[in-house]
């Protein structure tokens, strides 16, 4: 009797903590949509109000909205009962404004639902002073101070913006969405100088410090729900370099990052012991841009050292390796079709994982040593501001999967597994 | 009559500015500068304004292709990476090519683009704008708004 008393109440409590969560969601959802429509309605109001321009320059307000289905077969990416989700939401709102002739302000919040992938809810994205340094003809120098995007790799600033990014699910090697919220952007300074040239092209040279605050469920996401401690990001210092060959379709870069992460344990009680982690992530990338053809890659090598974590004694050095190529044909103006293929390993010296699976004595599968993607995708530009878009992608390998460090070989107990995707977009 | 026959079949784009832009030609590299937001300043250290057309819009299209040598997609993603990562501002859009007219007439430091049939077509309507006709006496002569009416016909040079 007092058992089934006490598994009532247990069911109760558990649907009524069901209820608060739905009810939260709900609430949040209602209220960013609303933020957003009073934004735009406020936006449309003004432009009607405002036609004379003059400040057109100094106060500008953007945002945009998508919704998708995603349904994934054989992994838990997403979900973890592999049911059609909608848990494909990105919603953003920013603003600019132009403090004086050097100084101006600008922010962007976002909403984001990606199940799995990363953690659900509101982020501050951006919120930053943008300090126009020097400005010439031929020369630019800018500050930046406060949170930042990461714009060093290809579609690192514009990986939160649905319509900016090439596909739905970007290449997971390099932009892999369990590290996205850490690998987004950072809090400190930023400095880009860039220089136009007639006889040798455009260059862009950005650097980088600052730290991402590392939120609990980011850390489950990386380390698994049994790290009972914290884990903390002390720096980031990241630069990058980008060419572009006078009126040429071509375009280079590099960029290279160095970073320490540290976890210190529970000190009640802890699986993990007090550990410093350093990550260092290089990457290579080339981008053509023709009428019809487009194509880019990246490809990258990340060193990770692992000091303690697992006992105090352990010490663990891997170094992973990835690239991916894409190529985008544009049938007409609206119409581009996307095949992409994407090939990475955790460690170099062990391709197709076996030694992960020997090392941990058949806990993790060796599938989880490796992680290859080949998609194809289709995006309908309805108007200019409103797009759809669709793919499909067939995964071998749980290489990219969360959590990382201590991975779930029981959902995930397929080496090969599928996904695909529907998004809609509107911006403004 | 020739002559005639291509010119109705083929307009041409012409480049505008606020009238108080100095600037009274650019290069093909300025342009493009100007339009890929690498260029903020007029020679004059004043602040330049870009105004655009809609992605989709046919004048916008011939524009990015035949004054800056970029197709529309690639501009998109310049100003899409500056406008939703906080990196800068990017051009303003507005829906019509008098919208842009306008909007140009009315900003100063104002850059923008036309196509030469429209101009006629305003200058026949003889629309008003802001309690001000647009000074078509000279367009008549040259088939464009001189540099003392309303906006600037900047001549684009290799």
């Amino acid at each position: 009797m007092l058992l089934k008393l006490k598994t009532n109440a247990a069911v109760e409590i558990s649907s009524s903590v069901n209820n608060f969560y739905c009810l939260k969601r709900f609430i949040s959802r209602t209220v960013m949509f609303a933020v957003i429509f009073t934004a735009c309605y406020a936006g449309a109001i003004k432009s009607e109000e405002n036609k004379t321009y003059s400040n057109s320059q100094d106060f500008q307000l953007h945002g945009f909205i998508s919704q998708g289905v995603i349904d994934v077969n054989g992994s838990d990416f997403v979900n973890d009962d592999g049911e059609l989700s909608t848990e494909l939401t990105e919603i953003g709102l920013n603003a600019s404004y132009q403090l004086s002739d050097q100084f101006r302000l600008a922010g962007q919040v976002v909403y984001l639902d990606g199940g799995n992938r990363y953690e659900k809810g509101f982020r501050v994205d951006y919120a930053l002073l943008d300090w126009s340094a020097y400005n010439s003809e031929s020369w630019q120098a800018n500050v930046y101070l406060g949170r930042f995007k990461n714009n060093h790799w290809l579609y690192s600033s514009s990986r939160v913006v649905p319509f900016a990014r090439p596909s739905i699910i970007l290449p997971q090697s390099v932009y892999f969405d369990g590290f996205r919220d850490i690998a987004v952007g950072s809090d400190g300074a930023a400095i880009k100088i860039s220089h136009s040239n007639d006889d040798f092209g455009n260059f862009d040279f950005t650097l980088s410090y600052g730290r991402s605050p590392v939120s609990d469920e980011q850390t489950d996401i990386l380390l698994g729900g049994i790290a009972m401690g914290v884990a903390k990001q002390d720096y980031e210092t990241h630069g990058s370099f980008y060419w572009q060959p006078a009126f040429s379709p071509w375009r280079f870069g590099f960029s290279l990052l160095d970073s320490d992460f540290s976890y210190q344990e529970n000190a009640e009680f802890d699986f993990f012991v007090n550990s410093d982690f350093s990550f260092q992530f290089y990457t290579i990338n080339v981008l053509y841009e023709g009428e019809h053809w487009e194509f880019s890659g990246e490809v990258y090598q990340q060193r990770f050292v692992i000091d303690g974590f697992y006992g105090p004694d352990v010490y663990k050095e891997s170094t992973g390796q990835g690239y991916y190529g894409q190529v985008r044909y544009k049938l007409t103006s609206d119409l581009t079709i996307l095949a992409r293929y994407e090939d990475f390993y955790l460690d170099k010296d062990d391709k197709n994982g076996q030694k992960l699976e020997q090392s941990t004595g058949g806990l993790v599968p060796y599938y989880f040593g490796f992680h290859k993607d080949v998609t194809l995708g289709l995006n309908y530009d309805i108007t200019s501001n409103f797009s759809a878009r669709m793919e499909y992608h067939w995964v071998n390998g749980a290489g990219r999967l969360t959590p990382v460090v201590v991975p779930n070989s029981l959902i995930n107990d397929s080496e090969d597994w599928e996904m695909w995707a529907i998004q809609l977009m509107y911006w403004f | 009559m020739l002559a005639c026959l291509v010119t109705s079949q083929v307009s041409a784009i012409e480049v505008v500015t606020h009238p108080q832009v100095v600037e009274s030609n650019l290069t093909k590299s300025q342009l493009r500068r100007i339009y890929t937001m690498r260029q903020l300043r007029w020679s004059d250290n004043s602040a330049i304004s870009v105004f655009v057309l809609p992605s989709q819009h046919k004048l916008h299209k011939r524009f990015a292709k035949e004054k800056l040598q970029i197709f529309p997609y690639q501009l998109n993603r310049i100003w899409h990476k500056l406008t939703y990562s906080g990196l800068g501002v990017a051009p303003t859009i507005v829906a019509s090519e008098q919208e842009l007219i306008q909007a140009i007439i009315k900003t100063p430091g104002a850059i923008g683009y036309i196509d030469d049939k429209t101009l006629i077509k305003i200058k026949q309507s003889e629309i008003t704008i802001s309690h001000r006709n647009i000074d078509v006496a000279d367009m008549e002569d040259n088939q464009q708004v001189s540099s003392k009416g309303v906006v600037n016909v900047v001549k684009i040079k290799d």
